[in-house]
C-alpha cells in the first residue's frame, strides 16, 4: 500500500490528501442536505446577520491567512536563501565560524576574519579538480553596496554569463550588480568599511569606472560591485599579488610572497564528487577550513524547522481559538432565530432539516472565511516577500502551495465538524418552548 | 377534506409536573370551524399545541381520525404535521429577508421533491387570491395584514386538511383583522379544512361553527358560536 502511495506523482498525492481532508465535510453535507432544498433559508440567515457574518468571515480569514502566510513566507525565504548559495559549492577560509564565513561570503554580511595566505590560494587554484578558485576581498563599500575584490573568472560564473558591457581589463575598472547604485560608464570612489562607520575619505583619489553590469541573480550579490582583487590590495597600500615587473597584470597565478591574503576563497570544482574530496583535503586544523554553504544552511533550516513547527502550532492554536469564538457566536446567533426554527419544526420540518439549515449557515461562513484566508495569506506572503527582498536582497518568492491549501482544508474540515455542535443543540429544544421564546 | 378530531383524557403537565391542562373529552367533525376562547393564561395555546402534537409530555388521546398523536413517536408526529397540519402564529413568524412566495413555500424546502412544484403553484395561487401578487419586495417591508396573509398562504399551501391558528388577528388593526377573518373562513370552508383558531377576537369567534372556552386549564363550556 505504502509502495503504491509513493509511486504516485506528488501532484496526485497532494490532490488525494486534499480530497481526504474535505471528504468528511462533503459526506456530512450530503447526509444532512439529502432531499432538502434549504438554500433560501440559509441566504435569509446570511442577510439577517450580515454585519456579524462579515466580522466572523474577516476573523476567520485573518487567522487562516496569517497562519498560511507565515508558513509560505518561511518556505519562500528558505528557497531564496538556498538559491543565494547556489554558486557557492565550497568555500575555504581560515578556521573559525562556518556560519560567520557563510554569512560573509554568500550573504555579504561584513565581519573581521583572518586571512588565507597566497600559498594556500595557489594550492587550491592549482588543484587538478578546481575550475575556479575566486578570492573574495571584502571591506569597502559605496553608498551601502559592498565593493568586493575578486578575479575576472568569477563574474561570468556568478552571473551565468548574463551581463552587459565587458569584464575589467585594468585594475580600476568595476562590474556592478544589477541593483548596485552605479551604471556602466559611471565612476565612484569606495569608502573604507560599511554602513555608518564607513570612512569616505580613506580612499580619496581612488576612482573606479564601471565597465559592466551583471543581470539580476536574486541574491545579495545583486547589490555588490566587483573589482579586481589586486585593486583592493593596492588601495589599502598592500602588494597586489604580482611582481612589479608584471605591471598591471590581473588575476592568477599570484606570487605567494606578494599575496596579502584573502578572507575566503569560493571554489568551483570540475565535478560534483570532487567537492567532497576538496573539502576533505582543505579541512586542516589551524590552517584552513572548507565547508559547503548548503550544509550550513541545512543546519540552519534544522533550527528554523523547530521554529517553523512552533509557528505552525501557534498558528493552529490561534485558528482554533478564532474558530471557537466563531462557533460560540454562531450558537448565540442561532438562539436569536429559535422561534423561527421552532416554527419550522411545528410545520413539520424534520430535525435533520433544522440541523442542515444551521450547519450549512455556519459552514458557509467558514468556507467564505477560509477562501478569504487563502487570499489574505497570499497577499501577506507577497507583501512580506517584497519587504524581505528589499531588506536582504535575497529574492524571496513566497507562493501558496499544497501545504497551505492542506492547512486551510484541515481548518475547514475540523471547524465544519465542530459546527455540528451548535446545530445539533437547536432542535433538542422543545418546540413549544421555542415558539414562546 | 378535513379530518375529525377526538380528544379523551388529555392531561398536560407543567415543568413542575403539575397538570396545566386537563380535558375529559371533546370531538370535532371533519371540516369543522372551531374557536377556542378564554382568559389569558387559561391554557388555550397549550390545548392548540397538544392538538398539533407539539407537546411531548402529555397523557390521554388526541386522535385525528385513526392517528393518536400522543402515542406516536417524535418523527411520526413530525411527519403527520408536515402532511396534515398547517399553522398560523400570532406574530406571523416569517423570514423578513425573503419574499412572500419564498415564505409561503417554506415547507417545500423539506417536502419530497415531487410535492414541491404543486406546492409552489398552490402558494402562488393563494397569494393571488389573498391580494398579494408577485413582488420583488421582501416581507420585512410588508404591513401586518399583508404579513398575516402570507402566513395564511404558507399554512394552506401544503393543502393540509387541518389548519390551526394561534391568535391570528391579535397583531392586526380592525380593518385588516376583518379582512383576514373573511379570507380565512372562506378558504377553510371552500376547501373543507378543519379550522381550529385560538382567539380573543369576538368577530372571529362569531364566524366559527363552535366555540370551546378554556378556563383554569379545563374546558369551561362548549357550544355553537
Amino acid at each position: 500500500m505504502e509502495d503504491i502511495w509513493f509511486r504516485l506523482p506528488p501532484g496526485i498525492q497532494d490532490g488525494l490528501v486534499l480530497v481526504a481532508l474535505v471528504l468528511p465535510v462533503l459526506a456530512l453535507a450530503l447526509f444532512l442536505l439529502r432531499g432538502f432544498a434549504p438554500g433560501p433559508l440559509i441566504a435569509a440567515l446570511l442577510r439577517r446577520f450580515r454585519w456579524a457574518n462579515a466580522v466572523f468571515v474577516a476573523l476567520i480569514a485573518i487567522s487562516v491567512g496569517m497562519g498560511i502566510g507565515l508558513i509560505a513566507q518561511e518556505r519562500g525565504l528558505r528557497v531564496g536563501m538556498a538559491h543565494a548559495a547556489d554558486k557557492f559549492d565550497l568555500v575555504v577560509s581560515a578556521p573559525g565560524s562556518e556560519m560567520t564565513m557563510m554569512l560573509a561570503s554568500v550573504f555579504l554580511q561584513p565581519s573581521d576574519v583572518p586571512l588565507l595566505s597566497g600559498a594556500v590560494y595557489n594550492e587550491i587554484a592549482g588543484h587538478e579538480n578546481v575550475e575556479i578558485a575566486a578570492p573574495l576581498a571584502f571591506g569597502d563599500s559605496y553608498q551601502g553596496a559592498s565593493v568586493i575584490g575578486t578575479i575576472a573568472d568569477f563574474v561570468p560564473y556568478l552571473s551565468d554569463g548574463r551581463m552587459e558591457g565587458r569584464i575589467w581589463t585594468t585594475p580600476f575598472e568595476a562590474i556592478a550588480g544589477a541593483g548596485a547604485p552605479v551604471d556602466i560608464g559611471e565612476s565612484f570612489t569606495p569608502a573604507h568599511g560599511h554602513g555608518d562607520g564607513a570612512d569616505g575619505d580613506e580612499h580619496e583619489g581612488v576612482v573606479f569606472t564601471v565597465v559592466g553590469k551583471m543581470a539580476r541573480t536574486g541574491t545579495p550579490w545583486d547589490k555588490a560591485i566587483l573589482i579586481p582583487v589586486e585593486a583592493v590590495w593596492r588601495v589599502h597600500g598592500l602588494a597586489d599579488g604580482h611582481r612589479v615587473s608584471d605591471g598591471d597584470r590581473l588575476g592568477p597565478p599570484f606570487d605567494a610572497a606578494l599575496f596579502p591574503g584573502t578572507p575566503a576563497i569560493v571554489v568551483h570544482a570540475s565535478a560534483l564528487w570532487a567537492n567532497y574530496a576538496l573539502k576533505s583535503e582543505f579541512s586542516r586544523d589551524r590552517e584552513t577550513m572548507a565547508f559547503f554553504p548548503g550544509t550550513i544552511l541545512a543546519n540552519l533550516y534544522g533550527i528554523m524547522g523547530d521554529l517553523r513547527r512552533a509557528m505552525s502550532l501557534m498558528s493552529v492554536v490561534t485558528q482554533v481559538l478564532v474558530a471557537a469564538s466563531v462557533l460560540l457566536g454562531l450558537s448565540i446567533l442561532t438562539r436569536l432565530v429559535q422561534r423561527q426554527t421552532a416554527m419550522l419544526r411545528a410545520l413539520g420540518a424534520p430535525r435533520r432539516f433544522v440541523v442542515a439549515v444551521i450547519w450549512s449557515y455556519g459552514v458557509t461562513l467558514l468556507v467564505l472565511g477560509t477562501v478569504g484566508g487563502l487570499l489574505v495569506g497570499w497577499g501577506a506572503a507577497e507583501l512580506l516577500s517584497r519587504v524581505v527582498t528589499s531588506h536582504t536582497d535575497i529574492l524571496v518568492r513566497a507562493s501558496l502551495g499544497w501545504s497551505e491549501v492542506h492547512l486551510a482544508a484541515a481548518f475547514l474540515a475540523v471547524t465544519s465538524l465542530l459546527s455540528l455542535v451548535p446545530a445539533l443543540a437547536i432542535p433538542r429544544q422543545p418546540i413549544t418552548e421555542g415558539l414562546r421564546a | 377534506m378535513g379530518l375529525a378530531l377526538t380528544v379523551e383524557g388529555l392531561v398536560v403537565l407543567g415543568s413542575d409536573n403539575r397538570p396545566i391542562l386537563e380535558v375529559d373529552s371533546f370531538a370535532l367533525p371533519r371540516g369543522a370551524l372551531v374557536g377556542i376562547s378564554g382568559p389569558s393564561g387559561a391554557g388555550k395555546t397549550t390545548l392548540l399545541h397538544a392538538i398539533a402534537g407539539l407537546i411531548q409530555h402529555a397523557q390521554g388521546r388526541v386522535c385525528w381520525e385513526e392517528a393518536d398523536l400522543l402515542n406516536l413517536g417524535e418523527d411520526a408526529r413530525t411527519r403527520f404535521r408536515a402532511d396534515h397540519i398547517g399553522m398560523i402564529f400570532q406574530d406571523f413568524l416569517l423570514f423578513d429577508e425573503l419574499g412572500p412566495l419564498a415564505n409561503a413555500t417554506l415547507t417545500a424546502m423539506f417536502h419530497p421533491r415531487a410535492r414541491r412544484a404543486p406546492l409552489r403553484k398552490r402558494a402562488g395561487d393563494l397569494l393571488g387570491q389573498l391580494g398579494l401578487p408577485e413582488t420583488p419586495r421582501v416581507v420585512g417591508s410588508f404591513s401586518g395584514g399583508e404579513r398575516q396573509r402570507v402566513a395564511i398562504a404558507r399554512a394552506l399551501a401544503a393543502d393540509a386538511p387541518i389548519l390551526l391558528a394561534d391568535e391570528p388577528t391579535a397583531s392586526l388593526h380592525r380593518e385588516a383583522a376583518d379582512r383576514l377573518i373573511e379570507d380565512l373562513v372562506e378558504l377553510a370552508r371552500t376547501r373543507g379544512t378543519t379550522l381550529i383558531a385560538v382567539s380573543h377576537d369576538q368577530w372571529l369567534l362569531d364566524r366559527m361553527d363552535r366555540v370551546i372556552t378554556v378556563r383554569d386549564g379545563r374546558l369551561a363550556s362548549e357550544g355553537a358560536a
